[in-house]
This record gives structure tokens, sequence and C-alpha cells, in this order.
């Protein structure tokens, strides 16, 4: 079979029509999470994703597939909660293995300033039913026995917050799973297509032109992850309160098992996990400055092998295997911007996300379908609109652990 | 590629001399009549370019000069003030 045409996994590859009831610019997973959720729960199954590369190009599989709902906030808690929930409910209905590892994260604190912290954070979750607990640092080596406790490090571990609901899910899985889910309730996927206008008559979007022809359409909904702000002010001139950063991320060679949680430290600014082949996953550094490289840097994989071999001691001479980057989106009060039909009606947008949205996609994608469907704000979504900023409403989640350091 | 700046007092430096400054828009809005819109749109609203914008630097491990430039995005390289740039 050496002529043979390539099918995609999900299904037969249709042409594109000029006519759809919703339109999903961008191909990750909260676009194909959205696309799901419009065709299972609200019937509109008239939908395209166009993406522009192939499906899971960006973030999607560039993330270092690290779940939780440990955030800081009372509207961030309940809405990863509803995301971590989902990760079993989705395995089951798509047929599909997610691999959800469920080893529970590990935060580490260097500092009685963090320790404080982390027990407010912990109260937050457990507010809302998420369980997190405080553990001091002999309680840390028992879990983590690689754990170097030791008080003659650069920053020497206090104690960690503990999330046992959290975990790893396998990034791509989740890509194909949802792609197959998406076919099978009739949503169109096209990809190599790209999004190049979207159109407007008087304050109604009408339509997409992409490099394959246009689309008459009155909803769109921009997902394209960390393209999405470059895409939104290109398109329509709407900015956004976003920067643009690469966040590096790298494997080690594979180890024999060591480390059974996600472990990760602010102040180190690393986390690392053990994936299921025996790598040693790690991350990650944004660049301090905006760009789109997606590339990783001398700089930051040399402080990766520092900071990595201070409080795991037994990685010193173990090598990294393979490094990558991808796209940050990150906002001024490191929460998404989720809102419709403002100022435009018809569009929709789902960016912001920063270094959370592999973690949130399920449940981002189950309330955008909720919102394109009925033209309303579901409650879980409210919160999170452009106008907060202006309204000086910005949300407390920068007073989240990663912000404390031992200078605290 | 490592990016490199041209601070106006030190020259050419390696990049991570210096600590970014946000995009470059424009003078501050006059206070009087200011909306929250506008100074929302002052504060944080970026343009996220994928291409060359003109940015604010600031020479942190230097002379503590702040001064604007232009840098391609996509590439990270500082580049020549392009034509169409007012």
């Amino acid at each position: 079979m050496m002529f043979f045409k390539p099918k995609p996994l999900w299904g037969k590859q249709t042409r594109l029509k000029s006519n759809y009831d919703a339109v999903i610019i961008g191909g990750g997973l909260h676009a194909l999470a959205t696309a799901y959720y419009l065709a299972r729960d609200h019937g509109l199954t008239n939908v395209a994703v166009i993406e522009k590369h192939y499906i899971g190009f960006g973030g999607a599989g560039r993330n270092t597939a690290i779940v939780r709902a440990n955030q800081r906030t009372q509207y961030n808690v309940p809405f990863y909660k509803e995301a971590l929930d989902l990760w079993p409910v989705l395995t089951k209905e798509l047929n599909f293995n997610l691999m959800f590892n469920n080893c529970g994260n590990l935060n580490l604190m260097h500092s009685e300033a963090a320790m404080k912290a982390a027990r407010m954070t912990i109260a937050t979750a457990q507010f809302h039913g998420v369980e997190s607990h405080l553990i001091d640092a002999k309680e840390a080596k028992e879990m983590v026995p690689a754990l170097n406790i030791s008080k003659d490090i650069t920053f020497p571990i206090h104690g960690a917050m503990y999330h046992p609901p959290g975990g790893i899910v396998r990034h791509d899985a989740v890509v194909w799973g949802l792609a197959k889910g998406c076919a099978r309730h009739g949503v169109e996927i096209h990809q190599q297509t790209e999004a190049t206008a979207i159109h407007t008559q008087g304050s109604k979007v009408t339509g997409v032109s992409t490099s394959r022809g246009s689309i008459h359409t009155p909803r769109v909904l921009v997902s394209a992850g960390g393209y999405s702000a470059g895409i939104i002010y290109q398109m329509l001139g709407i900015k956004l309160p976003i920067s643009v950063l690469t966040i590096q991320a790298m494997v080690t060679q594979p180890l024999k098992p060591l480390l059974n949680h996600v472990v990760s430290s602010g102040a180190y600014h690393c986390y690392a996990n053990q994936t299921l082949k025996g790598e040693i996953a790690t991350g990650a550094h944004m660049d301090p400055w905006p760009n789109y490289t997606t590339q990783n840097t001398a700089h930051y994989i040399k402080h990766q092998a520092e900071s990595l071999s201070d409080w795991l001691p037994c990685l010193r001479g173990v090598r990294f295997m393979r490094i990558w980057g991808g796209l940050a989106d990150m906002t001024p009060d490191m929460a998404p911007i989720l809102d419709g039909n403002d100022p435009l009606d018809g569009f929709y947008m789902d960016c912001g996300w920063g270094y959370f949205g592999f973690k949130s996609c399920t449940a981002a994608g189950k309330y955008m379908a909720e919102y394109m469907a009925t033209e309303n704000c579901p409650g879980m979504l409210k919160p999170f609109n452009l106008r907060r900023y202006q309204n000086h409403q910005l949300m407390g989640e920068t007073a989240a652990l990663v912000s404390y350091t031992p200078d605290n | 590629m490592a990016l490199t700046l041209t601070c106006p007092i030190c020259g050419k430096r390696n990049g991570y001399e210096f600590r970014y400054g946000g995009e470059d828009k424009g003078p501050r809005p006059d206070e009087n009549g200011l909306t929250p819109e506008d100074w929302c749109n002052y504060v944080h609203m970026n343009k996220c370019t994928a291409g060359v914008q003109k940015e604010w630097w600031f020479h942190r491990d230097g002379c503590g000069s702040w001064f604007s430039t232009y840098r391609d995005t996509i590439h990270n390289l500082e580049v020549d003030k392009p034509e169409d740039h007012q």
C-alpha cells in the first residue's frame, strides 16, 4: 500500500461548505470541546472547526498535561473543579482512553509567607469541596522520597500543598477523542484552512473568509489559544489585555519510577512529573518578553537543570532528551476572557488562558457551547467578561502560590 | 537566536540585561475627562502583533535608560524602523 491516501482518524474529510450555523476559529482543545458540546447538548451540528495547521498543533500538544483545581479565587475554583471532574466522564462518553493519571499534585512552599498563602488557598479549595491539604516538609519527603528537604539548598522546603484529585491527562488523546466525538455528531473539522477575515454588518457577525473560500455564519468563536489575541485585533480591531509569551518545557531520558506525583515549586519556577514512559516532564519558564517563536533558549534549559537538580538531586547528570515551547496568552489577573455578543452580536471569544488552557478545556467547551447556543452568558462564565478590566474588577488569581518566593 | 537590543547610551547589548516595558501606545492620556475605557486601553490593552512592533525597554542591568525600539515578535529580533510605521 504505497500510495494510500491518509484518512483522518475521526472520519471522512468533507468539502468546506459556504454556510454554517457556527464557525470556530482554532482547532485546539477549547475549539474541539466547544464544537463537541454544541452538537451533543444543543443540537447545533452544522458547525465547522477551522484550523490553520492541524488539530492539536498549538497549545493542545505543547502543554505539560497537568490538571488540577486548586486555584486561588472563588470564581476560578468551581470552574476548574468541573473541568477536572469531566475527565473520567469524557473518557467513557468519547469511548477513548484519555489516560487520566490521578496521581495528585504537590505544590512546594519555600517560606512561612508561602505556607500562609497555601493555607488560604486550601481554605478556598475546601470551601468549594475540592480536596486540598497542607503538609509539612517531612510528610512531603515521605510521599516523594527523592525530595531534598535539607536546609542547605537555594530555597529550602517548608512544606507543601497536597491536592489529591489532580494529576496528568494524555493531551493528544484528548485532541483525538474530542475530534472523533465531534465527527460522530456531524461537526466538520477543516485542517490546513486559515481564517483570514471575520465579516460584520452593522454590529452583527455575518461570515468568515478562509484560505479555502468564504463562509456565511451568524456565530463565530475565536478560540485559537495563544494566537487568539492577535487574530481578534487583526480581524476586528478589538484590543485585549493579553501578552503572548513563549513558555518552554522539556523531558529527560526515561528513568525507573521515582516520582508518583506532579511536584511543583513557584520559587524555583519549576514543575515535574514522571510520564508513563519514565521521562521526567518538566517546565516551565516563560520568556521575559512577548514573542511567537515557540523556541527554547539555552538560558532556561540551564536554569531548568539547575533548579530541578537542586530539589531532586538524584537527577544530577540526567540528560534532557526533547525540548519544546508553546504560547501562553497572559492576562494581568491570570484569569481568562470568556465573552460574547459584546461589542459584536454573534462574536465570541475564549482566550487569555495563560498556562491554564489545558486543565480548563472541558468546562470551557461546555459553557462556551451553552453561551453560543442560547446567546445568554452562563452564570459560571459571567465573572470572566472583558469589561472587568475597565471596571477595575480584576480577579485575585495573581495571589496564587506561584508568586510566593522566599522574598515575600 | 539570542535577543540583542540597542540601548541609546550603551549600544548593542544582550537582551537579558533589559526589562520589557510593553507595547508603545503613544503618550499617556490627559487626565482631564479621562474615561475608564480610555485608561484601560492605555494600561492593559495590547495589539499582540505577530510581526514588527514598537515597544518600550528599560536597561535594567545597565545605564537605566528607558527607550523604545522595534522588534519582530515572530523571530524575536530587533529590527530597523519599518517604512510603514509613523
